[in-house]
């Protein structure tokens, strides 16, 4: 065992490396990798507690340059810790590296980042928001989508930090009123059309009271009424959760009960919002950044040569 | 594959056949990367009998393959036998040359090229001249272009009456049906005037310019608008004023955007090639109409040649042209509406400082320096923050302080980070020209602030800034005012502040030397050994460890080695992980 751990510690070291400059790694390291994240998230819990201090960051969707914007505002791992909401993978051009350099982290830094599932983690929504692809375009196989998705299933569904800020990527379940039904969930699965699992991860808040059906077509919408009895019977402050794009990057809704933390600036490279993340101190208290989307590679964007196409 | 003992010899292009018809794209790229090798293991005789005869016979394959073949042949010349052999590589390039892949087209053009010079005279009008002209009499465009890129490398070696040809077949080139032609003959018409005969240039060139230069298609004119920079450089002025400048004074004003763009983009090859007469009294215009261009493209393009066009202008009515012509479409631009062209200026205003000195400079430039930096879009605001230096000095540092300073400091609390990052990158520079009394007086407070920034990225670079202004003023002046301040982090209820904390110790224990870092910084460091953050005490064992050799032994082995052994024992991962690697790094 301690032979397996020091031999790891230096492979993801140089992972991290390779993948900080947005290079793939080879598809026999990312399924060993994918192996030994296997390993580790399975321990922890439906629920998984965070110690603070912790900073907390919603989506990313394979906006990698945005990802290493994030660690330039947040601070690097390990030295800042990170609980991410999900939705790693689809829409933006790296995926393959996003998911690959978070994993990475994780495998390396156990205790320093939590990963939470989101719900393009899962072989239905990834298939056709662009993982897939990307993984085709840049392995030529499918297997590297593979390994990823088999591992997704290990993602924790959600995250307790303090005991007070409960983190999860999308919200609250008609099936769940405390925090003990999640943590006997079976949650090593893809992610279900219905029922409690795909809930959390695709619910959203409404200014409406009570449960809607969703537009989405998977979770509901939920009212405030619904935020203030769950948080009161679970003793929780705020619940802090992702998946909807806010333009300033973090969004208070339901008098305080629900705060929504995007961290995706420019989304899908058009949208023109702010990313955000939280920073919750040594004591509990949190200060949210927002940033812009990192700048594009070569700082001149007038078209120096005359393209092709207007020929 | 057959690989009989009987003839050894036969095994590498065995090899290579077999895998050149392999379906697998990647082993036929890699047998025809291998494609010098295998020559030389066939000798030049049989390269020249076998493998080029077969390499032209199968021609067929994917682009990515003729790609790396095209390009292979151009170094070819040894493994044929070198240079009274170096036609035989002619009939597969001149296949690649006419395929539709435009980048396999283009290579074995390069390749051609790099070969015509090896050709003996003689060689060159057998073999290369007779290829150029059936290219250019081919029935597809394809080979048409190509062809254009061939005359400049043979024209010069042949004799009259074969010139007489080569120019006749560029001339019908120009003419061509096909856009794409005349656009591969107008971007190869410069390097042909550099070659052909100052009459032949004048009677016939010329004309062929002014042809393509009133082309309907206006990506045949902008590239005549490149060529006119060679061919304007090759004349004498008058020639120029008479034979170039009307078509050039057209195309400043050509009612395609791009053609005026190419006119911008290349302002200042043209200002050296006509020289300063025309300059003075065709350019300048030209140029005033540019940055006043309808398009912000164009604007842009013209506004980054600025400085370099007036810093070349003659030094006799440099000032004169400057204040009177350009300064008042530099102050337009400054309010251009479109923040590429704002952007474009900014990067090259301050230039203007050293070409028109102190006075000018204060009374003309500083006003619209500081227009800039506070401008809306951060960009501006960062291009001209990034170029201060060489405005300190023509001015001096007093004046800047007293007029710009007042701005930087506003910008060093920019809701840009990356413009707060220019600033503090600034300020080794700034702290070094304004003394150290000056400095604590107005920067000194910032300089901490930033060290307890929200942006980590910007915290970084404070500390950074913090080791440089210590090696600027010293040991005493550390002690007094950055010391105190950083060691009082250590204490700060946020986490990511006392990693900072220990992020400064760790970059100022070398100017600071071994006396000072034992007595002043390693207490803390000790201290923060019992951290109630995994976090710190992690970075406490790696500044242990980078500090070890600006300490004394005694301290290393009463305080810091008894706490790394604490530290290995952590209950967190991290910690133990490196508590162990400093442990193991004392040794």
């Amino acid at each position: 065992m301690e032979k397996t751990k020091a031999f790891n510690v230096k492979d993801a070291d140089e992972w991290i490396k390779h993948l900080q400059q947005c290079r793939p790694l080879p598809e026999e390291q990312v399924r060993v990798m994918c192996e030994k994240a296997k390993e580790i998230l399975i321990d922890e819990s439906n629920v998984q507690a965070v110690q603070c201090p912790v900073t907390i960051c919603g989506d990313i969707h394979g906006q990698f340059y945005d990802l290493l914007e994030l660690f330039k505002i947040g601070g690097e791992l390990p030295n800042t810790n990170y609980l991410f909401l999900g939705d790693y993978v689809d829409r933006g051009y790296h995926s393959v590296e996003t998911v690959s350099l978070l994993v990475a982290l994780k495998v390396r830094y156990r205790d320093r980042i939590t990963l939470l599932r989101g719900n393009h983690e899962c072989r239905m929504s990834s298939q056709v928001y662009g993982f897939y692809d990307e993984c085709l375009v840049k392995y030529g196989s499918p297997n590297v989508w593979k390994y990823f998705t088999d591992l997704f299933d290990y993602f924790p569904l959600t995250a307790i930090v303090n005991d007070s800020i409960f983190c999860l990527h999308g919200g609250l379940s008609p099936s769940i009123d405390t925090l003990d039904h999640i943590r006997v969930l079976d949650r090593i699965q893809e992610i279900p059309h219905d029922g409690p699992i795909s809930d959390l991860l695709w619910s959203d808040p409404e200014d409406r009271e009570g449960w809607s059906v969703s537009p989405r077509g998977a979770g509901y919408n939920f009212g405030e009424d619904v935020s203030m009895a769950f948080n009161h019977s679970n003793s929780l402050s705020v619940i802090a959760r992702a998946h909807q794009m806010v333009m300033e990057g973090f969004n208070w809704c339901h008098a305080g009960h629900v705060l929504t933390v995007f961290s995706a600036p420019n989304y899908c490279y058009r949208c023109g919002n702010l990313g955000a993340l939280m920073e919750v101190d040594d004591v509990g208290s949190t200060r949210f950044s927002q940033y812009d989307h990192a700048p594009s590679q070569g700082r001149i964007s007038i078209t120096k040569s005359v393209p092709d196409y207007f020929l | 594959m057959a690989t009989s003992d009987a003839d050894d010899s036969l095994y590498p292009i065995a090899v290579l056949i077999d895998e050149l018809r392999n379906e697998d794209v990647q082993l036929r790229l890699n047998s025809i990367k291998k494609l010098g090798t295998i020559a030389l293991a066939l000798g030049v005789e049989r390269t020249r009998t076998e493998l080029i005869p077969f390499l032209t016979d199968t021609i067929y394959d994917e682009d990515e393959v003729l790609l790396a073949l095209a390009e292979q042949l151009g170094s070819f010349t040894p493994l044929v036998g070198g240079p009274e052999h170096v036609h035989c590589l002619l009939p597969p390039l001149e296949s690649l040359a006419t395929v539709e892949e435009t980048v396999v087209r283009d290579k074995a053009v390069d390749s051609l090229r790099i070969i015509a010079d090896q050709h003996s005279q003689s060689d060159l009008e057998n073999y290369f001249v007779p290829l150029v002209k059936r290219l250019a009499g081919g029935d597809w465009f394809t080979s048409r272009t190509s062809a254009c890129g061939l005359f400049s490398v043979c024209y010069k070696r042949v004799s009259t009456n074969v010139k007489a040809e080569l120019r006749q077949n560029f001339r019908s080139l120009c003419a061509d049906d096909t856009p794409m032609v005349r656009r591969a003959a107008a971007g190869k018409l410069g390097e042909f005037a550099k070659v052909v005969e100052s009459d032949y240039l004048k009677s016939d060139l010329i004309q062929l310019f002014n042809m393509l230069a009133q082309d309907e298609q206006d990506s045949v004119r902008l590239l005549a608008v490149e060529a006119s920079v060679s061919i304007a450089s090759l004349l004498p002025s008058e020639d120029t004023e008479q034979l170039v400048m009307p078509t050039l004074r057209q195309a400043a004003e050509d009612k395609s955007w791009r053609v005026r763009y190419m006119v911008a983009d290349k302002f200042t090859e043209l200002q050296s090639a006509v020289g300063p007469e025309i300059t003075k009294n065709d350019l300048v215009p030209a140029f005033q109409s540019l940055l006043k261009d309808c398009e912000a493209e164009v604007r842009a393009a013209s506004a980054h040649k600025v400085k370099d066009f007036c810093q070349a202008l003659s030094p006799d009515v440099r000032e004169q042209i400057i204040m009177n012509n350009m300064l008042p479409c530099v102050k337009d631009l400054v309010a251009d509406a479109n923040q590429h062209v704002k952007s474009a200026l900014a990067s090259v205003i301050m230039g203007l400082s050293p070409i028109l000195g102190k006075e000018n400079t204060i009374e003309h430039l500083l006003p619209l320096f500081l227009t800039q930096l506070k401008d809306e879009c951060p960009e501006v605001r960062l291009n001209i923050i990034s170029n201060l230096d060489c405005v300190n000095e023509v001015i001096g540092i007093k004046q800047l302080s007293q007029s710009l300073l007042p701005a930087i400091v506003e910008l060093a609390e920019d809701t840009k980070w990356r413009v707060r990052l220019a600033i503090i990158e600034y300020m080794p520079l700034l702290a070094g020209q304004l003394g150290v009394e000056f400095f604590d007086e107005k920067l000194n407070s910032l300089c901490m602030t930033w060290l307890v920034d929200h942006v980590y990225a910007i915290r970084e670079a404070a500390t950074l800034n913090l080791k440089k202004l210590v090696e600027k003023f010293g040991k005493d002046w550390a002690q007094q005012t950055v010391i105190p301040k950083v060691l009082q982090m250590s204490r700060d209820q946020n986490y990511l502040h006392r990693m900072t904390c220990l992020f400064c110790i760790n970059l100022l224990a070398e100017p600071l030397g071994q006396d000072l870092t034992t007595r002043l910084m390693l207490p803390t460091i000790i201290t923060m050994g019992s951290d109630p953050v995994a976090n710190v005490r992690f970075n406490v064992a790696k500044t242990l460890q980078k500090l070890a050799p600006h300490l004394d032994q005694s301290s290393i082995q009463t305080q810091v080695k008894p706490l790394l052994e604490k530290l290995k024992a952590d209950g967190d991962m991290d910690v133990q992980y490196y508590a162990l690697e400093a442990l193991e790094g004392l040794k």
